[in-house]
């Protein structure tokens, strides 16, 4: 499959960033054509500006200075997401992934009636990989779990359900251990070895 | 009281800095005195780079660069943020500002696993955002933005944090009528905040 890899965490010597090599080497030991958005090392600019938000419904002209980025998603069959839960969601980097590329004439199309409707349901397979500094049942429980929903919820509706999604996610990382740290890297090579 | 607004939206002629407008002239008009961060107009920057994600944890030295914007925080009573919601979600401006300032040491500290909070001179947390999608929908995406506010922000202000929430929904299909009668909606209700 081509999969797109959107990675965004800034320290080289992080736990996400041993995830993201695993996930790399996973997809391409499974022949898979892989396209690596590492955000951080790309130095993406997440700040939609005034200019992007003029432009923002003009189909001819919203893409022209994200156009690369639209591409990999255009050209995606999977789209994976490695990041860190920040703040009960995704770090605003990634946050600025989504406000700047996922435009209208891109993830969706605004009709007249004012109504969003799917636009990537080329897309076939969507996973996310995160982790959180707090215990599962505070993020989903107390907090909604909010990455989740952005990956899962989301993606479903703009794929119109055609895609499958899975989401697998390190929780309680303030307490992690070597151990649940090497499980959950096994865990992430299961998932993505098993992709299709 | 005291109270910082905080403003994210690139576009001068926007709702949002209408809203904007109408959330400051209601507090002022109360006899609040209002601070007003407005991001984008400031030039913050909302990417947490290594350096400072290297020394997150680390309370002794994790306000370096942000300090203005703790003594901001501190030096309130209440905090109303206006924002449109783009993707379920605050902007990314807004959201790097959450990643950035609110660090642990700053507005709340970890213990053991357990998160007390430190901004507890805050009483009181209102929103004001709009919305594209009808307010079903935000529920089914489980109101990340609301959720995160009311919850998560709140849990780390003072004790009894009373919390506001005004949403224009279905912003994609608005009328001047609809946007007239929310803006008048803001300018009452945070009159009385």
């Amino acid at each position: 499959m081509k999969v797109l890899v959107v990675y965004c965490h800034p320290v080289e010597t992080s736990y996400n960033a041993e995830i993201h090599r695993t996930a790399l080497a996973t997809l391409r030991a499974g022949g898979h054509e892989v396209v690596d958005l590492d955000l951080y090392a790309e130095g993406f600019d997440p700040v939609l500006s005034r200019e992007d938000r003029l432009e923002y419904h003009d189909t001819s002209k919203n893409r022209r200075k994200v156009d690369k980025y639209v591409a990999q998603l255009e050209w995606a069959e999977a789209v994976v997401f490695v990041f860190p839960t920040w703040c009960y969601s995704m770090p605003a980097m990634l946050k600025g992934w989504f406000d700047k590329v996922m435009l209208p004439g891109v993830s969706f199309v605004l009709g007249a009636d004012g109504i969003a409707r799917p636009n990537l349901q080329h897309v076939k397979r969507v996973v996310g990989i995160s982790t959180y500094g707090r215990p599962w049942w505070v993020a989903t429980f107390l907090m909604g779990n909010p990455p989740k929903k952005n990956i899962v919820r989301y993606f479903r509706i703009i794929t119109a359900a055609r895609a499958r999604i899975t989401y697998i996610a390190h929780y309680d990382m303030n307490r992690s251990t070597d151990a649940t740290r090497g499980a959950f890297l096994k865990k992430v090579e299961r998932t993505l070895a098993a992709l299709a | 009281m005291k109270v910082l607004l905080v403003y994210c939206h690139p576009r001068a002629d926007s709702y949002a800095a209408s809203l904007r407008d109408e959330a400051r002239a209601a507090l002022e008009g109360a006899g609040h005195a209002v601070d007003l961060l407005d991001l984008y107009a400031e030039g913050f920057d909302p990417v947490m780079d290594a350096d400072e994600r290297g020394r997150y944890h680390d309370t002794a030295r994790n306000t370096e660069g942000i300090e203005t914007h703790i003594a901001r925080l501190r030096a309130v009573d209440a905090i109303v943020f206006v924002y449109p919601t783009w993707w379920y979600g605050m902007p990314a401006m807004l959201k790097g500002w959450f990643d950035r300032v609110w660090a642990p040491g700053v507005v709340f500290d970890i213990n053991g696993g357990v998160i007390r909070p430190l901004l507890t001179n805050v009483r009181k947390v209102g929103v004001v955002t709009t919305m594209g999608a009808p307010w079903w929908f935000a529920w089914f995406m489980g109101h990340p933005g609301r959720m995160f506010l009311s919850r998560g922000v709140r849990a780390i202000c003072g004790r009894g944090c009373r919390f506001l929430w005004l949403a224009h929904d279905r912003m994609d299909s608005s009328t001047p009528e609809s946007r007239a009668a929310f803006l008048a909606k803001v300018g009452a209700r945070l009159a009385r905040f």
